[in-house]
């Protein structure tokens, strides 16, 4: 096909194949998309552009992906899978917290937790600290999703406690809190006393209450203010472990 | 519908899973159907892995970046709409977003030496001649139109989409302005574009 420009080109279309290629600049990229929504002519070039660009992947060398990849993203596909499935017909609906009201806005484990089923878990963690507070600590990273997907998240783990770190992560929304999930091997995903929220700047910490022995994932979701039995939301962070 | 039946059924073999189209799993896969991904994750991780580290040149990061842009496919499933594209392109646009902004959180110059050793790297893989033997027609053809374009269209197209330059960056690194980068850009692609269907209307 022969390039050609008339007196009717518009003359922006020159960036119709930067634009395809991800190689605009960033003040560009937001100019050229508003331009495009009066454009025809430049929506036409690009959707053209793009199907030859959809098919640049096809030209890479072949590579077997290592067979230990596919092992991976299943065991947390199917994790989070039991995590959605367990919520049942009712997830989109908002479950009735069964929990006490002191328990709202919690960002430490407290009283709260103690109140409900963790007492004997309490006092072990509390055991745990006291014995061996000079242990090793280990930062594992942890992946945000959806509209945490930009938020930093990592999960320190040591001296017998665990704690959730979070930053850049959107609020929980109106009336809504976070909440921690773990994950074992078998079982349903076990909801947790752990609630947290974010400060403006995004930033936020919660303890993991009952220890991470057996537990391969700790999930995130936003649930209603007081915390679900269920989980009513996808979850918005992952952080996925080695079960000791 | 055969899509609410699969639903209802409790457990869907793997062999008549197998038997659906892309499409169709990932209805399943937007009802949390971790069966039906799998399916989707068998027919295309090698594609996704391969253009990972073809953007990366590093086993280990092509690893995450696979990883993590599958489980984006699995956790948005439902935002998939196929009048967009097949699946297999949704999914390998995630994949190079997500690549190249892990390239970009590198230097302008590792970024470079990554782009010039891209392809002799790939070339090292012990298994490469065995890849070839089964690569599918398609792929060839999309190379061979490559390198049929001439070199400085095909050097921007490369740099920016395996390398993940923006056309200024292009533009100060081969020392050529920076309406001529966008220029090639446009000229390489259009040129591919009818390349590659004229190969389409001789194959039907």
């Amino acid at each position: 096909m022969s390039h050609r420009e008339s007196d009717f080109d518009c003359p922006q279309l020159s960036d119709a194949g930067a634009y395809v290629l991800g190689a605009l600049e960033e003040n560009e990229l937001a100019h050229y998309r508003e331009h495009m929504d009066g454009c025809a002519q430049c929506r036409a070039e690009v959707a053209e552009l793009q199907s030859v660009v959809d098919e640049l992947p096809m030209s890479v060398p072949p590579e077997s992906a290592p067979a230990a990849l596919r092992a991976r993203i299943l065991a947390n596909v199917r994790s989070e899978a039991e995590l959605l499935n367990a919520a049942g017909h009712t997830a989109d609906e908002p479950v009735k917290s069964a929990r006490p009201w002191y328990r709202r806005n919690d960002f430490v484990l407290g009283v709260g937790a103690a109140a409900t089923a963790g007492l004997a878990a309490l006092i072990a963690v509390l055991i745990a600290v006291g014995s061996s507070s000079h242990g090793k600590v280990t930062v594992i990273p942890g992946q945000g999703m959806g509209a945490a997907r930009t938020a930093d998240v990592s999960l320190k783990q040591g001296n017998g406690r665990a704690e959730l770190v979070v930053a850049h992560m959107p609020p929980p929304g109106l009336g809504r809190i976070y909440e921690v999930w773990l994950v074992h091997e078998t079982g349903a995903p076990r909801p947790t006393n752990s609630l947290f929220s974010v400060t403006s700047g995004g930033s936020g910490e919660v303890d993991v209450p009952n220890g991470l022995h057996g537990v391969k994932e700790v999930l995130v979701t936003s649930e209603p203010e007081g915390g679900s039995q269920h989980p009513t939301r996808p979850p918005v962070i992952a952080v996925p472990l080695t079960a000791s | 519908m055969l899509m609410a039946l699969l639903r209802r059924s409790s457990v869907n073999s793997k062999d008549k899973l197998r038997k659906l189209a892309d499409e169709e799993l990932m209805e399943l896969v937007a009802g949390n159907d971790a069966d039906a991904f799998e399916i989707v994750l068998e027919r295309h991780e090698d594609a996704a892995f391969a253009l990972a580290y073809r953007i990366c040149g590093k086993r280990s990061v092509a690893e995450d970046i696979a990883q993590e842009s599958f489980l984006a496919v699995w956790r948005s499933g439902a935002r998939y709409d196929r009048k967009r594209g097949s699946v297999r392109t949704w999914t390998l646009g995630i994949v190079h977003n997500r690549a190249v902004d892990a390239l970009r959180r590198n230097s302008v110059h590792e970024r470079r030496r990554l782009s010039d050793e891209g392809i002799e790297e790939t070339l090292e893989a012990p298994e490469r001649t065995e890849l070839q033997a089964v690569e599918n027609a398609t792929s060839r053809e999309i190379r061979g139109a490559l390198g049929e374009l001439p070199s400085e269209q095909r050097r921007v197209i490369e740099l920016a989409y395996f390398g993940g330059f923006t056309h200024m960056e292009i533009a100060s690194m081969l020392g050529t302005p920076v309406g001529t980068v966008k220029g090639r850009m446009r000229l390489g692609l259009q040129k591919l574009r009818s390349q590659l269907q004229g190969w389409e209307a001789l194959s039907t």
